[in-house]
């Protein structure tokens, strides 16, 4: 019986994946015969030979400069965002709050950074303005949740302390909350940013600024040398912000 | 009357840790508080530091009723009083200058509390509270590579630091070895002598109470148990205090009759 269930199901599999060749008219035989992969290993060896002029590398480096500034930015307003709204969301201003609290930042992080960017292109403009809006609103929602999960683990014991030696809720947090929850927060942060560099490369496809929106030009106009530079510099780019986030991270995360 | 205590019963749970307590401790009053563990030691600490509100009865400290002054006068109070912790709950990141410094944020306003948390105002201040406990070194290393011991001393360095006018402590020397602990204590209470601060501690080593403190209070299933002059304590009295009958007496071992197969 099992078996003939079993069989069944791999005769169900192989039909439908028969019927989704038919169905989107896929053919196979264009694609290896009559020189197609002569003609892919052209395009593709066209990438071999990058653009190394002056003036390309001046334009791909200001390009580079963007991308790194919208990530840099976007990532520092969206701590700034997200831990302001971690606090309400963590439950310290009681419950109407959180509940709101925990909305916005689900709202914020439901929709990915693309959307975003296509829909602050058309708030902010062309540009990295949109760019940085677009990252800075999405990972706002995700720090914040973060933000205020690790909130609500730390331990209660220190800022009770101080609230029991006179001191305000500020300085309870800050001496006995903050110690405990910074590094925690830093190291989201920077996961965050490198995250937030590679996306920030794409978010120019949608006219948001930086190394994407030169890739995208220079891909529609077939310029595959120009495209090969500004993907090594894609590819430069990542590996130094995760080289630095390292360090930041050796120094500070782990002491 | 520095701390009047009222029938003050207070419940943690299903738990009665103190059930109608009375008790009152005069101004510049040292006293230790005894009694075995469970016994409600800790929460009569934590009750008259005002951490926990009582679930019965009153509570008077300094001539005022914390629990029914507003928020901002409770804060104003609690900056008067001083809790040193059994085990002081500092962030394990935090350098020991800013823990002790932080024992003044109630006298301070935030903002200068603030700024110290950035860049420690009075070092003069902390290294001379910790040099009396001998931790002078340790002045900027952080909490977190400190023993028990150590974390107790810096505890009481805050407290000390904080200047108040009532010093609660709860097991402040049960980490420390017995010449430390000695010396802390003694440390205390001088301390008290000199300022007119009201001392009240909790203490597991009833030697160490009946050294330093001229009072002592034995506590015993949330009640008063006895209370009077270290002199009048009596060897009867502390084995009633400490008496357990849940504890059975050692039972000889028989040899057991299984064998044990080992499995490796």
């Amino acid at each position: 019986m099992n078996r003939v269930i079993n069989g069944l199901v791999i005769a169900a599999i192989l039909a439908a994946v028969l019927a989704s060749f038919a169905y989107l008219e896929l053919d196979l035989a264009a694609v290896v015969g009559s020189g197609g992969p002569a003609q892919m290993g052209e395009y593709a060896a066209r990438f071999l030979h990058p653009d190394l002029s002056v003036a390309h590398l001046r334009a791909v480096g200001q390009g580079a400069l963007e991308t790194l500034a919208m990530s840099g930015i976007g990532t520092i307003l969206a701590m700034l965002l997200g831990l302001l709204l971690a606090l309400p969301a963590a439950g310290r201003f009681g419950l109407p709050l959180q509940g709101a609290a925990r909305l916005l930042l689900n709202a914020l992080r439901a929709i990915p950074e693309l959307v975003w960017a296509a829909l602050t292109v058309l708030a902010a403009g062309l540009g990295p303005n949109a760019g940085t809006l677009a990252l800075a609103l999405h990972t706002a929602g995700v720090l914040g949740r973060l933000f205020a999960e690790a909130l609500e683990n730390a331990p209660p014991e220190p800022a009770a302390a101080i609230r029991l030696q006179g001191g305000s809720q500020v300085a309870a947090f800050c001496f006995g909350t903050l110690p405990n929850l910074w590094p925690q927060l830093l190291a989201y942060s920077l996961y965050r940013w490198e995250n937030n560099i590679r996306m920030a490369s794409v978010l120019g496809f949608v006219g948001a600024g930086g190394l994407g929106q030169m890739l995208y030009a220079t891909l529609s106009l077939f310029q595959e040398a120009q495209a090969s530079t500004v993907i090594i510099a894609m590819l430069v780019l990542v590996l130094l912000v995760d080289a630095l986030s390292d360090v930041l991270r050796q120094r500070f995360v782990r002491a | 009357m520095s701390i009047r205590v009222q029938g003050a019963s207070v419940r943690h749970g299903q738990v009665q840790a103190l059930s109608a307590l009375d008790l009152q401790i005069g101004q510049g009053e040292r006293v230790a508080i005894i009694g075995p563990s469970g016994a409600g030691k800790s929460s009569l600490l934590h009750l008259m530091a005002t951490a926990v509100p009582p679930s019965g009865g009153r509570l008077e400290l300094l001539g005022e009723q914390p629990w029914v002054l507003s928020a901002r006068a409770r804060q104003r109070l609690r900056a008067r009083v001083g809790l040193v912790h059994q085990a002081p709950p500092l962030p394990p990141r935090q350098r020991v200058v800013t823990a002790v410094l932080a024992g003044r944020l109630g006298q301070w306003g935030t903002l200068r509390g603030l700024l110290n948390l950035i860049h420690p105002g009075d070092i003069p201040g902390a290294r001379a509270a910790l040099a009396e406990l001998g931790m002078a070194d340790k002045l900027f290393a952080q909490c977190g590579q400190l023993s028990g011991g150590q974390l107790q001393r810096v505890g009481i360095a805050r407290a000390l630091y904080q200047r108040p006018e009532v010093l609660l402590t709860d097991e402040p020397v049960s980490a420390m070895d017995p010449v430390l602990a000695d010396h802390s204590l003694a440390l205390l209470n001088r301390h008290a002598q000199a300022h007119g601060v009201t001392l009240v501690a909790s203490l597991h080593a009833v030697e160490l109470a009946l050294a330093h403190f001229p009072r002592i209070v034995g506590i015993r299933a949330g009640q008063v148990a006895f209370d009077c002059p270290a002199a009048a304590v009596s060897e009867a009295m502390l084995d009633a205090l400490y008496a357990n009958e849940q504890l059975a007496p050692p039972v000889a071992s028989t040899a057991s009759p299984q064998v044990q197969i080992p499995r490796c």
